[in-house]
């Protein structure tokens, strides 16, 4: 039996990372966290500043170490998975010496990719996100739209199987944003099996994009709703419908509590 | 807490390819005409600056205004700098000193960017190390030159060595600023992909440096050829600061003149020929920042 279909994308018993303070005592930002994230589903990670959302992210990418617990990602430990991993962040990282044709090569140039396949791919995701059209320009001849773009096309080049977005839309403007969130459902939609893990701010947009919301809060889950609205969604109309409100409220109380 | 919360928002009217239209369509005409107008408008200011100068050279030598022995013309300059070109004295001398400012640009800027890069990536040698460079670089160099002209003897070396002093420092602190002025989210992303240090130093860190380093390599050819100059100035066997030097003895200004006058010149081109480099190698940077 193929272990890929049975080891989840992510498997966390008892995570615990803890920071010093400046005070010198350890502050704990996620407590004894239990978590099974199976292969294919779009989570998102929702709760207040400070909540430990983001710990919890970089922790999946081996870029915080745990305190105690074992971290499994794609049954393996994160520093491992890595060549199987995507990585976006609120602000696009692009680099501004290179096009964005150029950009969206980087990964693939640090895998050692030959230059043909480098363009020939490139020119595939920037044509998925409809920026073929700008791939010779520098990063300051693109509007923030168009370089949140360019930076899906940079991740989804790499062929990732466990995407992990840390805001990545919360930069954009609001109608950018809807088209962005769009294309990126659309993009998500195509290709069966790829995880998701998706850390926002925004309750709608958790609700809008996930099957699955995990509403953290001092390092816990305090709550795990699955999102039973059926795909494909009009991200537009999805506001107004009876389950979208209900659920909205149930975690919108919660925050508030 | 409200204000983290919002919801998703309704779709609007802009397209992602109008907005992208606008944004990659050229300059139009009216802007690149009226650019234009202003570099011609901004040349003929900098000609005419240039004809008043000379003009008030002239009314000040001829009129008796000052010493006798400064009083040289525009033309008597001109007809030394005639004369010394055909008997090959200018560029013999030029060529002294230019072999001696490239060699220095080039071992300082090298030598330079090394070791700022490396104090840029290596705080706790910076630690080490700043006092030392700042306590050298706070030296009068020309101070260095008799010491540094006892060490090499009368030869291109000296002058080599007190330009490379005054070029060194600029481009280690100007590549040392640049290397530190790194995105951490660049670096965080590197990480997860995976990339060496190796990667990491020449796809992000070398780059990062780059608009820095650019700063100290042209403020530092200048520099090349003021050291050099004030070494010969001070003693060489050839060069044009050995002309200045024989000729202020003589008191042949109007050579003088000619030769700070080639001099400046010498030092207006370099700064170009850095200009056109620079718009290349650094041609990704927004123009208001070239």
């Amino acid at each position: 039996m193929d272990t890929n279909v049975i080891t989840p994308a992510v498997q966390l018993d008892g995570l615990t990372i803890s920071f010093p303070s400046p005070d010198g005592s350890a502050k704990t930002v996620v407590d004894n966290l239990d978590l099974t994230i199976p292969r294919g589903q779009f989570v998102s990670l929702v709760g207040r500043s400070g909540c430990g959302k983001t710990t919890l992210l970089n922790a999946l990418a081996g870029l915080v170490d745990a305190t105690e617990c074992k971290t499994e990602v794609l049954g393996t430990t994160p520093f491992d998975a890595r060549s199987r991993m995507g990585f976006m962040m609120a602000r696009d990282a692009l680099f501004p010496w290179r096009t964005a044709r150029k950009n969206v090569e980087y990964g693939l140039e640090l895998r050692g990719v030959p230059k043909a396949e480098r363009r020939t791919q490139a020119a595939r995701w920037l044509a998925a996100v409809q920026m073929s059209e700008a791939s010779q320009l520098w990063t300051w001849q693109l509007s923030q739209g168009m370089r949140q773009r360019v930076a899906l096309a940079r991740t989804w080049a790499l062929d990732p199987d466990i995407l992990l977005m840390d805001e990545p839309f919360a930069a954009l403007d609001a109608q950018t944003r809807v088209e962005v969130q769009r294309e990126f459902l659309e993009l998500w939609q195509s290709q069966v099996g790829r995880t998701v893990i998706f850390v926002t701010h925004d309750l709608g947009e958790a609700i809008c994009l996930s099957d699955r919301v995990l509403l953290l809060g001092a390092g816990r889950v305090i709550d795990d709703v699955s999102i039973d609205i059926e795909r494909p969604r009009e991200l537009e109309t999805l506001t107004a419908e009876p389950r979208y409100i209900e659920i909205f409220n149930r975690l919108r109380g919660q925050l508030d509590h | 807490m409200t204000e983290t919360i919002t919801a998703s928002s309704p779709s609007g009217a802009t397209s992602p390819r109008s907005a992208r239209r606008a944004r990659s369509e050229p300059k139009p005409a009216r802007q690149r005409r009226s650019g234009t107008r202003l570099t011609i408008g901004v040349r003929l200011a900098q000609v005419a600056l240039l004809l008043v100068l000379l003009g008030a050279w002239q009314l000040v030598a001829s009129q008796g205004w000052i010493e006798p022995v400064l009083a040289k013309t525009p033309g008597e300059a001109w007809a030394y700098f005639t004369a010394a070109v055909q008997s090959g004295e200018i560029s013999s001398n030029l060529r002294a000193t230019m072999t001696a400012v490239v060699i220095a640009w080039i071992l300082a800027s090298a030598v330079g960017v090394a070791v700022g890069l490396s104090l840029g990536l290596l705080p706790t040698l910076e630690r080490i190390m700043s006092p030392f460079l700042d306590a050298a670089n706070a030296m009068p160099r020309l101070a260095l030159a008799p010491l540094l002209i006892v060490i090499f003897g009368i030869t291109m070396t000296a002058k080599v060595a007190l330009a490379f002093t005054l070029v060194f420092f600029i481009v280690c602190s100007s590549a040392r600023a640049g290397v530190k002025s790194v995105d951490d989210e660049w670096l965080r992303l590197s990480t997860v992909l995976n990339a060496s240090k190796t990667q990491v130093f020449w796809h992000i860190l070398l780059p990062v440096a780059t608009p820095g380093i650019f700063a100290g390599l042209r403020l530092g050819l200048i520099y090349s050829l003021l050291g050099v100059v004030g070494s010969e100035l001070i003693s060489s066997r050839d060069g044009l600061g050995q002309l200045v030097s024989i000729y202020s003895a003589q008191f042949r200004m109007e050579a003088v003149y000619a030769i700070l006058i080639l001099l400046a010149i010498v030092a207006v081109v370099l700064n170009q020929v850095m200009n056109f480099a620079e718009r290349y190698l650094l041609r990704w940077q927004p123009p208001a920042r070239r």
